[in-house]
This record gives structure tokens, sequence and C-alpha cells, in this order.
């Protein structure tokens, strides 16, 4: 997926400016930034939920600026949201079949004989989801309802996964499930943006990063290079001397 | 169990009810297709419509004119009323769900007072005021359905008909399409799901309900006018779901009868019904917020852990599901 | 001829501001829309009957007594259907209310009975501008009502308390934190629009019957100035109020007296959909 020249404004605030990048099949791209620098509105803008104004988005050769956000979805761009968006008052299986409706929309077949990771059981037991179908999703804790949304749109086989901040709120043992569980998005081929603060989770999964602040791309590249870029770090903490 | 319920009831009502009893079931069967068709485009889907009262009215009407003025077989006009009705709402949608949150109930305010301006003033159409008189009884090739009992088994096959229809639609993708936007719009457009199309499809189902619904109306009392057909009489369909509870089909079915059924028992306290009625309602919302079959839930599982029965494993009634 | 249509709207107007704005002060204040609001404009209107024709009071006195009856009014009101739900969803609560505006048409048919009354002007006889006559009490209800907005409105802008009920509205949660007493802010509330509301029915008693259908139509042209004016909106309620009752007015000398309530309707419906959230209200878009 390539993202041309995305600009975005809300009244007098740049939430976007010129923002562009690609994120490439199997790989892991960490999109970062200090709050407010503009993350939340780029998934927004890949995920039809906001318009690119001037600016475009590209997969797998399409131009879908245009398209909506439930189009964009069946085509297989998937995503996560900063507070999990589930279906409070339905149980555990109505919020799962809101993945199963769409993975069913998208290849005519059911997921529920598969016996691979991909599968249903595996993506509940790696996410460390030992849930009944007909519990009430509110009985899940925080953590345990990020996992969730994480299975959700993975098990759809999507081709692209967004995930906004899937490590906030959550503890170690629950940190590496959500490793685990990108891990097998990238290992089913999916291009994967992952908007995080957690610099341990960013600088070990992702094959390259891109910065932004107030809107605009301050830095690019490999783990490496960002961890010492200077404006980064001035981006993070402010000028002055650091030790 | 259900099938006993409707079993026993089409056997032991008609034969033991009076004739005005039975026309109170009819009219209350009536009314719970309307509720129905409230539970699917707000219980299942979310968006709140008080036009539910115009569309039977447009149902009624369009089965009156076509057999009273142009002579149209009553089976005709049932399925004219039906599609016809549905097709307003499909129009309507199109404009109506660009508006978001509850902007689209409100626009439903202004659709059931436009409907009823007209009910009651396009004399030539609908005979304004007057109404619309003498309609012919429903038939069905040599049968016609003239005595109260008659209806009642016709009322009570559509009555039937619809509620598996709507089970159905419930533990659909379809259903769960409504219910996803009812919950969680964004999330279900991120999911795949066309919300602006779905809503339409909610509604226009709703209306299909209310046309059928008109239609018999119009057979049952041979006359229609615009007096019924009002935006107090949507209010009522949404005490009716609110009551009973709007998560799922026997809502409907117990907010209906009881109040329906129950000012009939009460009939002896003649002037004060409506009071009671309307005191009754405030009660009952404090008392069963989730309604009825919410609250009679409640009361189960607070029964069942009082008696410290194993619930461990036991599998709990899903709400939306099963 | 028009100079009367144009009172006449703008007292009918005035008073849809004055049902709009005890709509919009709920709303604000808790979040729920009222259906019993019309309810208030029908009881201010039998009040006014029985306190000028039963008792036999000068209008003037019977302003004020009626205007205290309804603040008591709303205060009941208040606790018997938003108190104890207020933890409810808010449906729930405007079930209650449907509830509540049944229950209301039934005490007064009980009390006043089911024929219709007739009221006598509030003030008796007839103003002569150059050629056009027009009946001192449309005058005086424009009078009467605006000095009623301006009052609420310092109260809400100006006064310490209205400033508890301001904040009361926009965060019942961190209003309590502040030793704000909500139950008093929000039953205050609820006195406030029953009153002028309630005062709005004394001011049309006598140009229309008195019946308890009065409410319900009325009631609702008002909301529909809440949504065109915009929904949240003080203002907003005033010049939709205003606005409608122009539309009212109008549609209904110069396009068909019988279709003027459904002419009202489409024009909130065409509102809606150019500009949902009315003149004066604000786009409310989720965060994503």
């Amino acid at each position: 997926m390539i993202l041309d020249n995305v600009c975005k404004r809300f009244g007098g605030v740049v939430a976007a400016d010129e923002v562009s990048f690609t994120i490439a099949s199997g790989q892991v791209r960490g999109l970062i930034g200090p709050n407010g620098s503009g993350k939340t509105t780029v998934l927004n803008i890949i995920s039809g939920l906001c318009e690119a104004d001037p600016g475009s988005i590209i997969f797998e050769g399409d131009n879908i600026t245009k398209q909506p956000s439930h189009v964009r979805a069946r085509l297989g761009i998937a995503r996560t949201f900063q507070h999990p968006r589930l279906l409070k008052r339905c149980d555990i299986k109505a919020n799962l079949f809101l993945g199963i409706d769409l993975a069913n929309m998208k290849e005519k077949s059911s997921l529920f004989s598969k016996t691979d990771d991909h599968s249903l059981e595996g993506l509940l037991e790696t996410a460390g989801l030992k849930i009944s179908m007909d519990d009430s999703i509110s009985s899940l804790s925080y953590g345990q309802q990020k996992l969730f949304e994480i299975v959700r749109a993975i098990l759809t086989k999507p081709k692209v996964v967004l995930l906004d901040e899937p490590a906030a709120g959550l503890n170690t043992k629950e940190m590496e499930r959500v490793r685990a569980l990108i891990d097998i998005a990238v290992r089913n081929n999916a291009a994967v943006l992952l908007v995080e603060h957690s610099m341990d989770l960013v600088m070990n999964l992702c094959n390259s990063i891109t910065v932004l602040n107030f809107g605009r791309i301050i830095a690019e590249g490999i783990p490496a290079e960002i961890q010492s870029n200077e404006a980064v770090i001035e981006a993070y903490l402010g000028k002055g001397r650091h030790a | 169990m259900s099938i006993l319920l409707v079993g026993g009831l089409a056997i032991i009502v008609p034969f033991t009810a009076s004739n005005y009893l039975l026309r109170v079931f009819n009219m209350t069967m009536i009314t719970y297709i309307c509720v129905v068709s409230l539970f699917v485009i707000f219980g299942m889907a979310g968006q709140i419509s008080f036009a539910q009262a115009g569309f039977w009215g447009v149902g009624a009407y369009i089965s009156a004119i076509l057999t009273v003025d142009l002579h149209v077989s009553p089976l005709l006009a049932l399925f004219a009323s039906a599609f016809g009705t549905a097709l307003l709402p499909a129009i309507l949608g199109l404009a109506l769900f660009r508006l978001h949150g509850h902007y689209f109930g409100f626009s439903t305010i202004g659709v059931v007072m436009i409907l009823n301006g007209l009910f009651q003033n396009w004399k030539p159409v609908t005979g304004g005021a007057d109404g619309i008189a003498n309609i012919p009884p429903f038939g069905i090739a040599s049968m016609t359905f003239t005595t109260e009992m008659s209806l009642f088994y016709l009322i009570l096959f559509m009555v039937v008909a619809i509620s598996v229809a709507t089970y159905l639609i419930h533990h659909s993708s379809l259903g769960r399409a409504f219910m996803a936007i009812r919950e969680n719009e964004i999330a279900a457009k991120c999911m795949g799901v066309n919300s602006y199309l779905t809503k339409i499809i909610a509604f226009t189902i709703s209306g299909l309900y209310c046309g059928i619904a008109g239609s018999l109306y119009a057979f049952m009392s041979s006359y229609v006018s615009a007096s019924s057909f009002t935006f107090p009489q949507s209010a009522l369909y949404l005490v009716m779901l609110m009551l009973g509870g709007y998560h799922s089909l026997p809502g409907p079915i117990i907010g209906t009868a009881l109040l329906m059924l129950l000012p009939e028992w009460f009939r002896f306290l003649q002037e004060y019904i409506l009071l009671i009625y309307g005191l009754g309602v405030m009660v009952l919302m404090v008392v069963m917020p989730d309604g009825l079959i919410g609250g009679g839930k409640k009361a189960y599982e607070f029964i069942r852990d009082k008696r410290g029965w194993i619930s461990a494993n036991k599998k709990r009634p899903s709400n939306d599901l099963g | 001829m028009v100079l009367q249509l144009i009172i006449t709207s703008l007292a009918m107007g005035i008073v849809y501001g004055l049902v709009a704005m005890g709509f919009v002060l709920i709303w604000r204040a808790v979040g729920v829309v009222n259906f019993a609001q019309g309810e208030f404009l029908m009881l201010g209107a039998f009040t006014a009957y029985t306190l000028t024709e039963v008792v036999g009071m000068p209008m003037g006195v019977a302003l004020g007594v009626c205007a205290f009856i309804m603040g008591l009014v709303g205060v009941i009101f208040h606790f018997m259907t938003y108190w104890p739900l207020r933890k409810s969803w808010d449906m729930t609560v405007i079930i209650s209310t449907i509830g509540a505006s049944i229950a209301l048409k039934e005490i007064v048919t009980l009390v006043w009975g089911p024929a219709p009354l007739a009221v006598d002007p509030l003030v008796p006889g007839i103003a002569r501008f150059m050629t056009v006559a027009i009946e001192w009490q449309f005058l005086f209800t424009i009078g009467i009502a605006a000095v009623l907005m301006g009052l609420v409105f310092i109260l809400l802008e100006k006064t310490y308390l209205g400033h508890i009920l301001q904040a009361t509205a926009q965060d019942q949660y961190a209003a309590s934190l502040i030793g704000i007493p909500v139950v008093v802010a929000t039953g205050l509330t609820f006195a406030i629009s029953a009153l002028i509301t309630g005062v709005g029915g004394l001011l049309i008693s006598p140009i229309f019957f008195v019946v308890t259908t009065m409410g319900g139509i009325t009631g609702l042209k008002a909301f529909a100035a809440v949504i065109i004016g915009g929904f949240g909106s003080v203002e907003g309620a005033i010049i939709g109020g205003i606005l409608i009752g122009f539309i009212d007015t109008f549609s209904g000398a110069y396009i068909s007296s019988t279709y003027r309530d459904a002419i009202v309707f489409l024009c909130l419906i065409l509102a809606l959909i150019v500009r949902p959230q009315g003149i004066f209200g604000e786009k409310i878009s989720e965060k994503v």
C-alpha cells in the first residue's frame, strides 16, 4: 500500500501534512510520534473514516482514495482502534461474527474447520483468550478486549493491518501476545502499520519506521537509524542537553 | 415450545372468547406486527423511527383505495399494500439515512406528521377526515373472511409468518449487520458493513411489515380514517417495544400483549384506565428498565443464584444469538 | 392584513419559542427529549382557565400564580420521570415521559372534563394602528413572552444560580464533585422549563379552545423549532420558534390552511437534509 502526499486539515489544525510512505506485504512499518502528531488521523484516512485533502491512497495498484470504509474492509484492509470498538451489549460469539461474516464475504469458506494457527481457535489461543462463546463481551478485561479486537481484525485474513496503539494499557504478558498475533499476520503476508508508543515493541518488530511530528514526517528509516536521529529525540524530549 | 403456545392460542382463543374479545385479540396482533417492524429498525438496527404509524396508514389506505375504488381483489391489495408501503421507506431512507445519530429519528417525526397531514386532507384520494368506508372483507378464491374468528386465523397466520421471518433475519448475517450498526457503527463500517444500505434495508423491511398490518386493519374494520395513524400511535409502539424488551422477539410479544390486553381486564376502571396506563408505563420503566424480558432474566438469575444452583458450566442464554 | 399576519406569527412564534426553550433546557441538563413538554403547555392553559374563569383572578395575578404552579409541576415531574431513571439509558426516560404525557392528559380530562373550554382574552380590546386592527392580547403575548425569555437569560448567564445550572448541565459528575447538589440543579431546570412552557400555555389560552389535545401538535411544532434552530441551543430555540410561527401562520394563510401542519414538518425535513445542525447548532462528530 502506498500513501501519497496525504494531507488533512481540521479547521486551523494541520493534522497531516504531505505524508507519504509505503507499507509492503509481510513487513511491519512503525508509525510513531508524540501525542497529537497525527498518527490516528493517518489511520483514519487509510481506513476511510476521514478524507485526505489532497492526497491519495494506492492499494495493490488501485487508487482507493474515494472508496468508503466498508469497501476498503472488503478489499482486505483491517484495523483496530485506540479504544476497542466492540459490540458492548452482545456476547463474544456475536462480536466474532463481525469478523467471520466479513471473511465469508471475501472468500466463501467457513473458518471453523481449519486447524492451522490462523484458524479461530488458534488465534484465540495465541491471544490467550480462554473464553466461552456465550459470555458477554463486557466480561473481558481491557487488555483482553484489545487482544480480542486484534483477533477480530486478523481472522479475516486481511492484506493490510492497521494497529492503533495495541499495547497501550497492556501488561508485559499481554504485550507478548500482541507480538505473537502480529507475527501471525506477517507470516500470512499482511502489510502491517503499527502505531505505537511502546518503543520496545516498535524497535523489535518493525522493519522500518516513519516518525511524525505536527503532521509532518520528520524521519524515516530502520529502527537503528531512528533511535539515534536528532530530530526524533528532539520531538519526544525537546531541545537541550541530553545524557 | 413456542409452537405449542401458538397452537394452544389458536385453538383456545377463538372458541372461548366473545366476539368483542376476539376483535381485541385481532387488533393486538395487528399492533404486534407494527411493533415488530419497530423491532427491526430500532431494536435490531438501532435507528429510532416514529414513522411506523404513518406506514401503517399507507398500507391501510392502499388496500382501501384498491378494493373500494378500483375493485381490485383483496389478496392483490394485500400484496400491493405490503410492497407499496415498503417502497416508501426505501426511497425516504435514501435521503434520510444521510443524517446521523438522532437526526434520523427527528426526521421520522416529520414523516409521520406529513403522512398524517396527507391522510387528513387529501380528500380525493384518502377521503379526508371522512376516511374510506365500506371496505369489502378479505377473501381468497371462494373464501371470504367476514367473521371475527376467520379474521383471527388470517391475522394469526401473518403474525406467525412475520415472526418466523424476523427470527430468521435476527440469526442471519443481515441481522448481525443490523446489530453491529446499532452497537458500533464505525466498527461495523470498518468490518465491511455498508451501513447506509443496510439501514435502508432495515427500514424497508419494517415498512413491509407495517404495510401488511395496515392492509389487515383495513379489511378487519372495513373503515380507515386518519385519526388512527398519528404520532402518538408511533410513540405507543415504542413504549410497547421498550416495555417488553427490545433485544429479541419475545419482547414485542409481551409488550404488545401487556399494553393491549391488560387494559381490557381493567375495563371496569373505565375513565381511570388511561391514567393508570400512563402511570403504569412510568413505574414499569423505573422497575424494569430493560423491559419485562430483561427484568425477567434478572429475576431468574437472582433466584437461581440465591438458591445456590451450580451456574459455572451452565450455558447462560445469550441475548442476541441463540 | 400582512401586518396582522406578522403580529400573529410573532405571537405564535414566541410561544413556540417558549416551549422550544423548555425542550432545550431539559435536553441540555439531562440529555433527554421530554415528550410531555407539550402537556406542560396544556396544563398552563387549563390552569389559566381555572384561575381566571373559576377563581376570577385578574390576568396579571393569574400569570404569577400560574407560573408558580407550573414550576411546582416541573419539580414533581422531575422526580417522577427523570430522577429515578437518571442512571439508566436515556431511552427509558423518554418512554417514561411518553407515559407521563398520557397520564397528564388523562388527569386533565378527569379534573376538567372532556369538553373544550374558553378563556377570556388576556387583555380585552383591539388596538388600532392606522388602518390595521390588532387585538391587544397578541401584543401582550409577545411582550410578556419576551420579558420571560429575557429573565431566563439573565438567570442563566448572569446569576450564580444560573452558573450552577449550566455547570450541572455540562457535566453532572464534575458538578457534584465540586459540591453542587445535582438534584437541586436538575429539579430547578425542570421547574423553569415547565414554568415557561406553562406560561406559554396561559398566553395562548384565549386564542385557541383549551383542550387536552392542544399540547400535542404544538409541542411537536416547537420540537421542530428546536431542531431547525439548532438542537441544544437556547438562542436557536427562540429563533426557531419564531421562524416556525411565521411558517405556520403564513403557509396557513397563503398556501393552504389544511396542510399548514404538514408544511411545517416538510420544512423540518428539508432543514435536516440541508443543515442538520440547525441555525445555531454545532456539528457533532464522533471521535474515532
